[in-house]
């Protein structure tokens, strides 16, 4: 625990969901200047269930503990639902963290 | 046709389904299409993820502040109005231009924020532009830019 923090809200029929991941997102230019291996997420994949609702292959370019938000429709996810974000980097480490749908 | 085959038919369309109702899938655009992320120009990027198209110049948006201060975290917004299957966002800043490349699932709506770090624009008029091309489901490509200042740049601390 402690790499994300989530925040997921159902409004009308849509799920907002805001996320903010910890993680230096160390570029190629960054870490030779710092004498350390380059390191970034490199693949965000977010699910409710065992459906994904957010899938994105991501560069060095997102901002050190990138932020970011999306939404999908409510359709078929009830009260009690939980959504499980998921980050991969380039060294291979995956971090899952969960949080509960609000207002479904 | 006669009946043996027709039979035969019939068990291939019922092995097929279970394909076509397969759930959506994630795709690692890093590993399907690797070219893509060492391309330095956003057209050259563009080619390497989606091959040679020719984009309408409707149907995406791109939200970025005209100046960025801060150019460790400019917040971005894509927004399609159109059916997407996936919708790349790209930038002509930094070394290599590929920032994201969404893969859009059934139910997904393609209203996605992020932060990403950019390089300072130069004061001679070297303008700053976000570019995002989604990939829609019937088949055609629509584009959208934001040109922007960047006043700091993020990317050599």
């Amino acid at each position: 625990m402690g790499n994300m923090k989530i925040k997921a809200k159902a409004k009308g029929d849509v799920v907002g969901v805001k996320v903010l991941a910890k993680h230096d997102m160390l570029t190629y230019d960054q870490a030779k200047a710092k004498g350390k291996e380059a390191n970034f997420i490199t693949h965000i994949a977010a699910k409710v269930g065992d459906k994904i609702v957010y899938d994105v292959s991501t560069s060095q370019f997102w901002s050190k503990n990138p932020q970011f938000k999306f939404k999908f429709k409510k359709d078929g996810f009830k009260d009690g639902d939980k959504i499980a974000v998921t980050w991969t980097d380039l060294s291979g480490k995956t971090v899952t963290e969960d949080k509960k749908i609000k207002g479904l | 046709m006669n009946r043996r085959k027709f039979l035969g038919l019939g068990v291939m369309a019922v092995a097929a389904m279970p394909v076509a109702l397969s759930a959506f899938s994630s795709i690692d655009f890093r590993a399907t299409k690797p070219d893509a992320w060492k391309a330095k120009t956003v057209e050259d990027a563009i080619k390497a993820l989606y091959g040679d198209i020719k984009p309408e110049e409707s149907g995406v948006t791109v939200k970025a502040p005209k100046v960025a201060s801060n150019g460790g975290a400019v917040p971005v917004t894509v927004k399609a109005d159109i059916d997407a299957k996936s919708v790349a966002v790209f930038q002509n800043m930094n070394p290599e231009s590929a920032v994201a490349v969404f893969n859009v699932p059934e139910g997904g709506i393609v209203d996605y924020f992020l932060k990403i770090k950019l390089k300072a624009t130069d004061e001679n008029g070297g303008n700053g532009v976000i570019t995002a091309i989604a990939e829609g489901k019937d088949g055609k490509f629509y584009k959208g830019t934001v040109a922007l200042q960047v006043a700091k740049g993020g990317c050599e601390g």
